[in-house]
């Protein structure tokens, strides 16, 4: 009474139960931290680029290019020259660091993921270069780099920001075109801007809810 | 142009995705509707199920060519499996499973249509008794589903981009929430497999072929139609959304693609195969030339559509 036949069969009837619980149990409790996760994170930085001042000289695409190893040519930075009423007027265009990322979700290999600081990084030991993001991203803000086959684009030089510097791109600007700071803090200069509604997003039919803005001439 | 970061590889591999799909789905059209059984030799479903696999592997090969660190670092590629919200990751989903369901019913059907062959392998493997018709059910209703996915999914690779390039997210009609790439594509899949496993190789190995398929050209001739109508829907569309879609309409039709639209798409792909067909349903029969020219226009048509598509694709940031 109350032996319990352990056959062959029964025990490996165990052992598969056993692998297959202990697969299941711990995956389940890390899928509900994944979900915990909040799915817009509030950007913490935000980098607001005066349209008044750019004069189109490519400094702070220069200093993208240096500061991250770019062959000659290439940034993370593309300034176009636009025309209204015939007046010339440059518009410098980097990665947006958007809440609603297109780029993230065409990715197959998730190699797209946001910081909390609000910064898109790409995961580049993943990154397979299928390019799908550099079509997805309506801002056109990504390249392939072809010497290591991957997709890249600004990452706001995080580590000079982590240090409490700014990015290149700022510290480039000559005319002083480009305005860095905390989102999260009222007295910033770029909480300020941005609550007085004149720095805007570009293009926000896009839906993407970018952290870098726009301050466009009022006329 | 449009866009620069895809090219001609991945134009060749949506038009090698859509024939072999196609190619796929022809042979279970024959299969099911049981002419494959009236006649000792079939070259439909021989050379359909024969090259649909092949063709969407080597489609695939191509994609893999395209990569950058995943052409270089292959093991990089395994990760794609496990992004649900990325089509990329349906796609790869679908062509790891349609492709092994291509070869396989490629190779059933060649077995049962070389009665030495099947002896043989019958030979070496004493239990396995069942017919090649049995086989075949499960495998052309399962592969079917696949080869559906396989042509329909390319659309929706393309039109997931949203707003980014409007050209390739174009809705069916002005206004309608639902893209056209997908509806188009199937079609074109469909017309270039019916293009493939009639028009070129039927008219070559059975000259008499619409006499065993006497629908068959009125059916093409629907298809060719559709797909008339549906390109021409799908200027309009994009033309009515403005801007870049608008741009990459006038790119496809008085651009610099204007002469391959008119001339490998329009003529030779829609209009001489049409004009063909026509007469082929009155004579009640198609002279080998005409079938071939029909045959080889309808495929190289597939392939410069998407050419078109991929290179029209203007940025709707420009």
């Amino acid at each position: 009474m109350g032996k319990v036949n352990i056959t062959r069969r029964n025990f490996i009837k165990g052992l598969a139960a056993t692998g297959v619980i202990s697969l299941i149990v711990p995956s389940l409790s890390r899928r509900k931290e994944l979900f915990s996760i909040p799915k817009e994170i509030a950007a913490k930085y935000a980098l607001i680029i005066d349209l008044n001042k750019c004069v189109g000289c490519g400094a702070c695409a220069d200093a993208c290019r240096l500061r991250n190893h770019l062959p000659e040519g290439q940034s993370f930075i593309k300034i176009y020259r636009k025309e209204t009423n015939g007046r010339e007027w440059f518009l410098p265009v980097q990665c947006q660091h958007c809440i609603i990322q297109p780029c993230a979700w065409v990715c197959p290999v998730n190699a797209t993921y946001t910081t909390e600081e609000g910064v898109v990084l790409i995961n580049e030991a993943r990154c397979t270069g299928c390019k799908y993001c550099l079509v997805a991203c309506p801002y056109q803000a990504r390249i392939l780099n072809e010497k290591t086959g991957t997709a890249q684009k600004c990452w706001l030089c995080l580590d000079y920001v982590l240090g409490g510097g700014e990015p290149a791109c700022v510290h480039a600007c000559i005319p002083g075109a480009r305005l860095f700071g905390r989102k999260d803090d009222p007295n910033s200069e770029v909480a300020k801007l941005i609550a007085s509604g004149k720095a805007v997003p570009l293009h926000p039919e896009f839906g993407t809810k970018p952290n870098i803005l726009y301050y466009v001439p009022i006329e | 142009m449009g866009q620069t970061a895809w090219g001609w590889l991945i134009a060749i591999y949506l038009f090698l995705g859509g024939l072999g799909a196609g190619a796929f789905l022809i042979a279970c059209t024959i299969e099911w509707a049981g002419i494959r059984y009236k006649y000792e030799f079939c070259p439909g479903t021989l050379v359909g199920a024969g090259i649909s696999g092949l063709v969407v592997g080597i489609g695939s090969l191509l994609l893999i060519l395209d990569l950058g660190a995943g052409k270089t670092q292959p093991w990089r590629i395994l990760w794609m499996f496990i992004h649900p919200t990325s089509v990329m990751t349906w796609g790869i989903w679908i062509l790891s499973i349609f492709i092994p369901l291509g070869l396989l019913y490629g190779l059933v059907e060649l077995l049962s249509q070389m009665p030495s062959w099947d002896a043989w392998l019958r030979s070496k493997l004493p239990w396995f008794k069942a017919s090649w018709r049995q086989v075949k059910r499960p495998l052309t209703i399962i592969g079917a589903l696949f080869a559906l996915s396989t042509a329909i999914y390319t659309g929706i690779l393309l039109s997931a981009v949203g707003p980014a390039i409007p050209f390739w997210s174009a809705p069916v009609f002005p206004g309608v929430g639902i893209p056209m790439l997908p509806v188009l594509f199937l079609v074109s899949a469909i017309s270039t497999g019916m293009g493939l496993v009639f028009d070129l190789v039927g008219t070559i190995a059975l000259p008499e072929i619409i006499r065993r398929y006497p629908s068959l050209p009125a059916l093409h001739l629907i298809l060719i139609g559709l797909e008339a109508l549906l390109i021409g829907l799908y200027f309009l569309s994009a033309y009515k959304l403005g801007g870049a879609g608008a741009f990459a309409v006038s790119l496809a039709i008085s651009g610099p693609l204007s002469l391959v639209f008119w001339l490998f798409v329009a003529f030779l792909g829609l209009f001489l195969p049409f004009v063909i067909h026509v007469y082929a349903i009155g004579a009640g029969q198609h002279s080998p030339v005409w079938g071939i020219v029909s045959g080889v226009g309808i495929i190289t048509a597939g392939l410069f559509l998407r050419y078109i598509i991929i290179f029209a694709g203007v940025p709707a940031f420009l």
